[in-house]
């Protein structure tokens, strides 16, 4: 995995966007950006050239699933990796992901490895 | 609703005999008199029957006005219980960010350290297996009398995990407050199934239906809700029999 790569973390809670970082820069990732809902997230990846996007669900302002349907319908952004980190585990939501094209979901509470494997998991698709 | 027990003894069965026997007669006078007396009869036990219901209520409504508990709650413990939720919302978060803090604080002490040792631990390896020049042995031990001044990181690293431990509190003091709480939502419960009863409201038998299109959060074990996975594991299956 390329670690310079750049990461967006999305989150309406502080606390879990400097968890996911701190794993992030575990892993080696050390190009995170934050932000704290879809709204404000939506405007830095039209700008920022990200990578890969992590975003929660449930957030005020705009979703996770409908800031991953706006990067799909942006000709700029469709291609951007997106994996969602929530605590939904409604299978009618899980399914409504995917089929909005998320890149991978992990459920809350989550363990270092667990997401360590779905980034790989996600980069090896990509190629 | 009337209690017609009464009406059949035997003086009524004598009145209506000699009711029967003065209309024979034409005893217009005395058989008004005995109707009257039959009337009578009847509409004492309706006044009591009424004069009893109206004191049932009377004693509902006095026995509901008394018990002020109920706006007690709705007045001061429900707020109190927000307020005390809020500050669990505080202290949870204070303390999350003071240990992330901690934490961050320790990480890059302990990679200082560990990259240190590393090449400290290549150079030693040099030196026992008589690979060092004199030049390269005192750059060495200036490396390692420099590596000792930097382990003065650890004793920070020990008050970083104090600051950790002592955050710990919260559990205690958000538990205490949460069973609080937990109290209070089960006093409401008692009170609302008293007011269902009291008013007579039937019970409603199907439970709402589950809102799909509403986000559940966080699931709790105990409370099941309809089509959902558990962990990790069942998203990944899920998700690779959509051909993930």
């Amino acid at each position: 995995m390329d670690t310079d790569m750049k990461i967006l973390v999305v989150d309406d809670f502080s606390t879990m966007r400097r968890i996911i970082k701190n794993l992030l820069r575990d892993l080696g990732f050390n190009n995170t950006d934050e932000a704290d809902d879809g709204l404000t997230a939506l405007p830095m990846l039209k700008t920022g050239k990200y990578d890969l996007l992590v975003t929660d669900w449930n957030m005020p302002g705009m979703q996770g699933i409908d800031l991953l349907k706006a990067v799909r319908a942006d000709e700029n952004l469709q291609n951007i990796p997106v994996l969602m980190v929530t605590a939904e585990q409604k299978k009618e939501q899980i399914v409504e992901a995917a089929q909005a094209g998320v890149n991978g979901y992990i459920v809350k509470p989550f363990t270092a490895l667990i997401l360590k494997e779905k980034l790989e998991k996600i980069f090896a698709r990509i190629g | 609703m009337f209690e017609n027990k009464e009406l059949i003894t035997d003086d009524n069965i004598a009145r209506v005999k000699d009711l029967l026997v003065c209309m024979e007669k034409g005893n217009e006078e005395d058989a008004i008199e005995i109707i009257d007396e039959l009337t009578t009869i009847r509409e004492t036990d309706l006044y009591q029957d009424m004069g009893k219901l109206t004191r049932e209520l009377h004693d509902a409504i006095s026995h509901f006005g008394v018990d002020d508990s109920i706006s007690l709650l709705a007045e001061k413990s429900i707020p109190d219980a927000r307020e005390r939720l809020n500050y669990v919302i505080s202290k949870t978060d204070e303390a999350a960010n003071q240990t992330l803090e901690a934490i961050e604080e320790s990480i890059p002490i302990c990679e200082s350290l560990n990259k240190q040792a590393s090449e400290l631990h290549d150079s030693w390896n040099k030196f026992t297996n008589r690979e060092l020049s004199a030049d390269e042995f005192r750059a060495l031990s200036k490396e390692i009398t420099e590596f000792f001044k930097e382990t003065n990181g650890l004793a920070s690293i020990k008050e970083h995990l104090t600051v950790v431990l002592l955050a710990q509190e919260y559990q205690d003091l958000t538990g205490q407050i949460i069973k609080k709480v937990i109290n209070l939502v089960g006093e409401v419960e008692d009170k609302l199934i008293g007011l269902i009863k009291l008013t007579g409201a039937p019970q409603l038998k199907n439970e709402k239906e589950d809102d799909s299109a509403s986000l559940d959060g966080p699931p709790v074990p105990g409370i099941a809700h309809a089509d959902t996975v558990s962990g990790q594991d069942e998203v990944d299956d899920l998700l690779s029999s959509l051909g993930f």
